[in-house]
Parts: structure tokens; C-alpha cells; sequence
């Protein structure tokens, strides 16, 4: 029904309040997927696990998903393999947050 | 709309009152230096001990245990088994404060009432995060450092008890013995391991360090609890072996948590220098130059040298820490409580922008100035010098303070 990068390109609004960058350029968002009956599957991580707002953020990505036309479930999968590090993020986001 | 749990950040009216009391005594902590003479200052004076238990109890305590209920559940993964209690921890530290610090200042009297409400402020929190840890399943090592820290305070605060009441006559009690063991416990084994535990929870989420391994906690934090038991127990058989090995692998293990900290430093990703990463900085090159003084003391012999150690691991090391993470966590708070259900309807601020960036700054360079030229005039006993770090002081306080209500009121 929607292609991963449609479905990336809703949960891109998704921001962290914290860095400030959105989750997709982050590298934090891994995959997504959707069938034709509009059940959407989003498997992303976090950059820490004691993130205080992890609960948020993925009713975040659930309502981001959720605005598109037709979908009519979203399920996120949390998962913590592989572990995020900074290299996942895109260029501009680790030269920006490198100070360079 | 889904619902929001609020297992992770409690409401922020709860937690709110510990950090305006926190501010305001860190501000009265500043002013009561103005009372201090450099020259004959002495652990054993009552002013001495009174400004410690007002900037510990009233400043560190306050914020630590206000920051523990948002905490808490971050580190340990479950929600509080009754984070309501903390409604009831802030009245009753409030008051047992100010019992305590009259009663050093004015009437020893005072004392075991200031004593008994503090305990049964600390012992609330205790219980509650005891409590709490019950629904953990399975340990790692932050998680122990929760648990032993706490534990340690449950130890430190009879013992403080026990000293208030041999203080005030009540009973007859070695006051020398038990309050070297009050001070190991409290600030030994609960502060220095909360803040162990907590700062490398708390350091990598905010600067995205990852990579780095946690055996250097796992030691520190051993060599730390081992100190201080053999610390507590040789104040109680007189052994100055047990005695003084105890106070070379504390300072053993503050210089192992400091590489670790380092360790954290070189793998963050985020190297921006805000008012968090300055105060951070600041803070953990306060713990070197403590540890530094505490061993030429050791060396010496003289009592200067002590009291700069310990002034410059307070105000410096605990006081930076303190703030600087204020910077991030009353932030958050707001935030939550406040813009996030606003996301995805409207615009809402980041969190940096909440930070006020002109008092943040003064809070530091004044603060960090006042410092540096307090722990001179400790070591020069100069009553001069003594007077202008505390006008340095005292400007970065009301800065810090200005900066705590405008974060709070951020709309």
C-alpha cells in the first residue's frame, strides 16, 4: 500500500525534543512496512534505553503513521539489535552534533 | 490519541518544590559563607557544620531526592511503587533543615527534633525506592548502585540520629566515632555512589556516548562500598590500618570513576559546549583537584588542606553536577507536562530553548569564580578573599535561582 520510504517520510515529523533532529535522519527508525490492508509495521530503536520519553516517542510514530491515508493499524516494534550509535545517523545530523 | 503513561515522568507539581527549595538553599548556602572566618575555620566548629548540613541536606538532598522521582523509573526501568510519598519527603526535609542548622548555629537543643524529622524524611524515600526496587526483575549495575547507595543512607542517617541526640545530651555517645561513620555513609556511600551510578545512566543519554565499557564503574563503585565500610568499622575498633587503607581506596576509586567519566567524554557524539557540558567539565576537574588536595592532606597532616578538599568536592564537584543537570532535567519536566501534547498540533519549543542562555552563564561564570576564590582563601586563611568569592557566589545563586523559576514558568 505504501513503500518504506512513504511510511519514513511520515515518521520524519517525529522530532526529538532533546537533539532536535527527527527520528528517520537520526537512524533511529530501522524498518517499515505495510500491507494491503493498511496494517503498518515500524521496527525502530532509541539512542538509549533509559530514554524517559520512550513510551512518547512511540506513540508518536504510531500517530505519525496513523495520518496517512488508509492505514488502519500501526504496530512498532522496539528493538534494541543492533544497538544505535551515531554512525546510523545521517551526515549533516553527526557533523552538526559534532560541532563541526 | 493513545494514552500517555505516566510511569516515567511523574507531574511536575510533585516534583517542582524540590527544586525551588533546592535553588533557595543553594542561595542561602551561598549568603551563610559571608558568616565564615578563614582563619580559625575547623570541622568541629558549629557554623562549620551547620553551613554542611544546610548545603547538603537543603541543597544536594533536596534536588537528589527530587530528581530520583523522575529517576528512578528511567534507571531502574519500572514504574514507582508510590511516587505520591515524595509529597510528604520535601515538607519534612524542609523542616528537619532548618531545625538542624538552628540547632548547630543557636540551640543544640534543636537537634535531635531536626534529627527525627529528617530521618523520617529520609526514611520515606528510602523505603519508597526499596519498595520500588522490588519490581525489578533483574539487576544490573546501576540498578545495585540504587540499591547499595540507599542502603548506605539508611545506615548514615541512624548514625546521624544517634550523634544528634549524643550532641544535644540526650544520651552519652563517642560524638567523634559516630560522626566519622555519619559522614562516610552519607556522603561516601550515598552520594558519591548515587551520583556513580546515576552519571553514567545520565552523561551518555545527554552526550550519545556509546561504545564504552562498564567495568570501570563495576570497580569503582566496589572500591567505594568497601571503603566505606572499612571507614565505618574503624571508627568503631580503632584500627588505623583498616582506617586509613579505607581512605586511600575512596580515593582510589574517585580516580577510577573519573577515568570512566573521561572514557564517557571521548565517546560522545554530541560535543556541542552548552551550560550542561560546561557545568559537567567544571564539576569533574573540582573532583581531581579535591582527590588532589585530600591526598597532599594525607601527606601533611594539614587541616586546610582538608577543609579545600572538602569545599572544592561540595560546592565544586556536587554543587556543578547539581546544576548542571538541573539545566536538563526541569527542562524535560516542563516540557512533558507542558508541549507534549502539543506535539503534532502545533509548534513546540525544543528543550535547549527553555534553558535561559544569559543567567545559565552568569550561574556559571560567577559560581565557578567563586568558587576557585573560595578554595584559595581556604588555603591562604584569608578573610578577604574569603568575603569576595562569596559575592561571586551569592551573584551566581540569584542567577541559578532566576534561571530555576524561569524554567519552571516556561510557557
Amino acid at each position: 500500500m505504501y513503500s518504506k520510504e512513504e511510511l519514513f517520510l511520515a515518521i520524519s515529523t517525529v522530532i526529538d525534543p532533546e537533539v532536535g533532529y527527527n527520528l528517520v535522519e537520526m537512524g533511529l527508525i530501522y524498518d517499515a512496512e505495510c500491507d494491503e490492508n493498511g496494517n503498518a509495521h515500524v521496527t525502530m530503536t532509541l539512542s538509549t534505553k533509559a530514554c524517559p520519553l520512550h513510551q512518547m516517542i512511540l506513540q508518536w510514530v504510531k500517530e505519525s503513521v496513523l495520518k496517512m491515508q488508509g492505514i488502519k493499524s500501526v504496530e512498532v516494534d522496539l528493538v534494541w539489535e543492533p544497538a544505535w550509535n551515531i554512525t546510523m545517523a545521517d551526515a549533516h545530523v553527526k557533523k552538526a552534533l559534532s560541532g563541526a | 490519541m493513545f494514552s500517555i503513561s505516566q510511569d516515567f515522568a511523574p507531574p511536575f507539581k510533585l516534583i517542582s518544590p524540590f527544586f525551588i527549595l533546592g535553588s533557595l538553599f543553594y542561595l542561602f548556602s551561598s549568603f551563610y559563607i559571608f558568616f565564615f572566618s578563614a582563619a580559625d575555620m575547623s570541622f568541629l566548629d558549629t557554623k562549620v557544620i551547620g553551613f554542611v548540613h544546610l548545603f547538603l541536606l537543603g541543597f544536594v538532598m533536596m534536588t537528589i531526592f527530587g530528581a530520583m522521582a523522575q529517576l528512578v523509573p528511567v534507571v531502574l526501568e519500572v514504574g514507582h511503587f508510590g511516587v505520591e510519598l515524595f509529597y510528604a519527603i520535601w515538607p519534612l526535609l524542609l523542616i528537619g533543615t532548618l531545625l538542624m542548622v538552628f540547632g548547630f548555629l543557636e540551640s543544640p537543643a534543636l537537634l535531635p527534633y531536626g534529627g527525627t524529622v529528617v530521618l523520617i524524611a529520609m526514611m520515606v524515600f528510602v523505603m519508597e525506592i526499596f519498595l520500588t526496587m522490588f519490581k525489578v526483575k533483574k539487576l544490573n549495575i546501576v540498578m545495585s548502585s540504587v540499591l547499595i547507595s540507599n542502603t548506605f543512607l539508611f545506615f548514615g542517617i541512624i548514625f546521624g540520629l544517634v550523634m544528634a541526640l549524643a550532641y544535644a545530651g540526650t544520651i552519652d555517645a563517642d560524638i567523634g566515632s559516630l560522626l566519622k561513620a555519619h559522614v562516610y555513609l552519607v556522603v561516601g556511600g550515598y552520594i558519591s555512589v548515587t551520583i556513580m551510578g546515576l552519571s553514567v545512566v545520565l552523561i551518555p543519554m545527554f552526550g550519545l556516548s556509546h561504545g564504552f565499557s562498564m567495568k570501570p564503574l563495576e570497580i569503582s563503585m566496589g572500591m567505594m562500598s568497601l571503603a566505606v565500610v572499612l571507614v565505618v568499622l574503624s571508627a568503631f575498633i580503632k584500627f588505623d590500618i583498616i582506617e586509613n587503607f579505607g581512605y586511600a581506596l575512596a580515593i582510589i576509586s574517585q580516580l577510577v570513576y573519573f577515568y570512566h567519566i573521561y572514557i564517557i567524554y571521548k565517546t560522545r557524539a554530541r560535543k556541542e559546549r552548552d551550560i550542561y557540558a560546561i557545568s559537567l567539565i567544571f564539576s569533574y576537574l573540582s573532583l581531581v583537584v579535591s582527590l588532589l588536595l585530600g591526598i597532599a592532606y594525607f601527606i601533611s597532616s594539614h587541616e586546610p588542606l582538608l577543609l579545600a578538599a572538602a569545599w572544592q568536592m561540595f560546592f565544586g564537584f556536587f554543587g556543578f553536577l547539581i546544576t548542571g543537570h538541573i539545566y536538563k532535567i526541569i527542562p524535560f519536566l516542563v516540557w512533558f507536562e507542558r508541549f507534549s501534547p502539543l506535539v503534532g498540533k502545533q509548534k513546540v519549543p525544543m528543550l535547549s530553548d527553555m534553558v535561559p542562555k544569559k543567567s545559565s552563564s552568569a550561574q556559571f561564570f560567577f559560581s565557578a569564580i567563586g568558587v576557585s576564590i573560595i578554595l584559595v582563601a581556604i588555603l591562604l586563611q584569608s578573610d578577604v578573599l574569603m568575603k569576595a568569592g562569596a559575592s561571586f557566589l551569592v551573584v551566581g545563586a540569584l542567577a541559578f535561582v532566576r534561571s530555576v523559576f524561569y524554567m519552571i514558568n516556561f510557557k
